[in-house]
């Protein structure tokens, strides 16, 4: 493939062009994340986990990605549901949670391995991958902790959302073809960032909430 | 009437940068989100918050913590905690045990309070997982008259205020799915409460099957009580001290946007629970009002005091708001009765030949009569900030005691005026209307401060008013006038 002459002179300078891809993606998902929070008002576990969740995506494909989500909510609200009740401090618990995460992706992964489940190749895909979607559990544990299980749940619904969406953008070939020879969208999405940064306005969700306000009602 | 549309809401978006970034300081925020260095804060200024019995900062502390010497009923609060998360309240203990009893029945027993403790100190609920100091204090009785409307906990007031003046209020209501609490995402109800009157309006709740965070529900009665009760126009007690607390907590705390939470002790009245440097937008619904409207037309005013504050608040956002509002932004808002400071008429004394010119001043109450152009001095005031003169001077001349028609007077005023107003303090004659007689008056120039303004204006010297100044509709441009109150 070829490249622009500064997108060359980059990769001739000791970045590959793998690590290139990730870097502008990560910095295309923080943009998608920025705009969900603000425009949307999507609340997420922070800017952090829809990130590794979208690029761990990339990997497993959205797929397996989204199975293997699910078993890593199951289990840590399985696990979660039984510790509870045993007296213990909370990195313990969370500590426990991952060894029975650890168990129950184990045994996933043979059961696919054995009874296919319509799911093949779980073999080929990255453990970091797998590892980096595990990490998920942790976000969801402490929202149930320090909110509720709905709030949890209700986070985590737009964290796969956005997750989701941000493996649509890069696995189109968009960042491998397009974006890396257009290197000049980064200072673009720190433009579109500082935009979002100064908005004032309501955020869709807002527009929701407070639409019972609008119903030809006159002010107390 | 104010007629809702989007432009009056207030979003999360604009909240952050138009109001809590610009008027609260960080370090206003900092002592905000500290419990116990709120209430120090608040104990200095006299107001009321619930007793401290213990802080525990270390789990050496919870060690050594005498549990016998806790009453039966006490709240377990992180000091740096948020949106409620981990308040625990107790409302009694089990007889022989050290167990104590919360609202829905359950017990905790002193292992597992000990361990809700150590989450507290290991940051399981405060702001950003930080280690954070466990507060046990006094569990808040329940007024009698709010404790019909609620379940098993105590109902607080939020108080929004900005610039000093009241903006929105709500009051949350306990109810069973809540488990006693205060907390509107567990289910307890959020009504509005009328600004003016402190009446209550409109009640909502978010269903307990909402899929959606945040979606409210209108309802009209109490839950889950013996005898439920209608939730509006219920006269919340103690409304304008109330008022008064949340006001003095804006000053105090430095804030200029917050939002105050009282509770009303059976004993000790209004307590404060806490003061929020990020107050939720949750109240505009309660209020089915926009919080932004109000927001703008109080931001720039110029509020000169509590009560002030208060009268402001209780005029724009009160039951009664008149169209010509809109035409406030900016302007200085005065009372019917003002307290005016009247400058005297200049002293000059001549001490060992070193002039020295020297200024007097009182307050006095001015009304402020729209109804009549000119403005008007009493002669007793006219005398005592040096014009002794003037009346005397005016007296000796013998003009007409009346005259039948303006025309009469103008005619007298325009043949024998130049003579009378050789007087040097004499600006003019002005012909009024005294005990129902038309006569004619002299007219001196005095300086007077309205409202922080300085002004020199010409009173007509009578004796045919109520105040010792009225003043008139020609001074009066650029000040809107606060009739619900007189001064006091």
């Amino acid at each position: 493939m070829e490249y622009s002459p500064f997108t060359t002179w980059i990769l001739n300078n000791g970045v590959s062009s793998q690590t290139l891809e990730l870097l502008i993606a990560i910095a295309l998902l923080a943009t998608l994340v920025s705009i969900g929070r603000y425009i949307f008002g999507n609340k997420t576990y922070g800017i952090y986990a829809p990130i590794i969740l979208a690029i761990a995506y990339s990997y497993t494909g959205l797929k397996y990605g989204l199975v293997i989500t699910a078993i890593v909510i199951l289990s840590t609200l399985l696990s979660y549901s039984v510790l509870r009740k045993i007296r213990m401090h909370y990195i313990t618990r969370i500590a426990i949670n991952y060894c029975i995460l650890t168990l129950s992706l184990t045994l996933f992964l043979m059961l696919i391995n054995k009874y296919g489940l319509t799911l093949e190749n779980m073999v080929n895909i990255s453990p970091l991958a797998i590892v980096s979607i595990a990490a998920l559990g942790d976000f969801f544990t402490k929202q149930y902790v320090k909110k509720s299980l709905k709030t949890s749940f209700l986070t985590l619904l737009p964290t796969i959302a956005i997750s989701a969406l941000g493996w649509f953008l890069i696995t189109r070939d968009v960042i491998s073809t397009n974006i890396i020879n257009n290197l000049w969208i980064i200072p673009v999405l720190i433009l579109a960032n500082l935009l979002i940064g100064q908005f004032k306005g309501l955020r869709i969700k807002d527009l929701l909430r407070f639409s019972s306000i609008l119903n030809e009602k006159d002010n107390a | 009437m104010h007629k809702n549309t989007f432009k009056d809401i207030l979003g999360l978006n604009r909240r952050n940068q138009e109001y809590i970034r610009p008027h609260n300081p960080p370090s206003a925020k900092a002592v905000a989100d500290n419990k116990i260095v709120t209430k120090r804060i608040l104990k200095k200024e006299g107001i009321n918050t619930p007793d401290v019995y213990k802080l525990i900062r270390s789990k050496k502390q919870l060690q050594y913590l005498d549990w016998s010497s806790l009453p039966k009923s006490f709240v377990i609060k992180p000091n740096k905690g948020t949106g409620g998360n981990g308040i625990i309240v107790f409302y009694g203990k089990r007889k022989g045990e050290n167990a104590w009893i919360r609202p829905n029945g359950k017990t905790m027993s002193q292992r597992d309070i000990t361990l809700h403790i150590e989450n507290i100190l290991e940051g399981r609920y405060s702001m950003g997982s930080k280690k954070d100091t466990a507060i046990i204090e006094e569990r808040v009785k329940i007024d009698p008259f709010l404790k019909q409307y609620s379940y098993k906990g105590v109902p607080d007031i939020r108080i929004i205020c900005f610039n000093g003046v009241p903006i929105m209020a709500m009051t949350r209501l306990p109810t069973k799915r809540s488990n006693g609490t205060a907390n509107l995402h567990s289910g307890a109800i959020c009504t509005g409460i009328d600004i003016s009157t402190g009446i209550t309006t409109y009640s909502m709740h978010i269903p307990p099957r909402s899929l959606i965070s945040d979606t409210y529900e209108m309802i009209d009665k109490t839950l889950d009580l013996k005898e439920n009760k209608s939730l509006s126009g219920i006269q919340i007690p103690n409304w304008n001290d109330l008022l008064v607390i949340a006001l003095k907590c804006q000053k105090v705390s430095n804030l200029g946007y917050i939002g105050v939470d009282i509770a009303i002790d059976r004993d000790k009245g209004p307590v404060v629970f806490e003061v929020n440097a990020r107050p939720g937008l949750g109240i505009q619904v309660a209020n089915q009002a926009g919080l932004r409207w109000r927001l703008e037309k109080v931001k720039g005013l110029e509020v000169r005091s509590i009560k002030h504050g208060i009268r402001i608040g209780k005029n724009l956002f009160g039951g009664e708001i008149e169209e010509s509002i809109e035409s406030i932004s900016g302007r200085k808002v005065v009372n019917i009765v003002e307290k005016v400071c009247v400058y005297h008429k200049p002293k000059v004394s001549d001490k060992k030949k070193k002039t020295k010119i020297k200024i007097d001043k009182e307050f006095t109450k001015a009304f402020l009569d729209t109804g009549v152009l000119s403005t008007r001095i009493s002669t007793q005031l006219a005398s005592r900030i040096g014009y002794t003169d003037v009346n005397k001077y005016f007296k000796q001349l013998e003009t007409p005691k009346s005259f039948l028609t303006f025309k009469d007077a103008q005619e007298y005023i325009d043949i024998q005026g130049q003579k009378i107003i050789n007087h040097s303090d004499i600006v003019r004659l002005a012909k009024i209307v005294e005990d129902g007689q038309i006569v004619i008056r002299p007219v001196i120039n005095i300086h007077i401060k309205i409202a922080r303004d300085k002004k020199d204006l010409n009173a007509v010297i009578t004796d045919d008013i109520q105040y010792p100044l009225v003043i008139g509709r020609s001074e009066l441009t650029g000040y809107l006038i606060d009739t619900s109150t007189t001064f006091k």
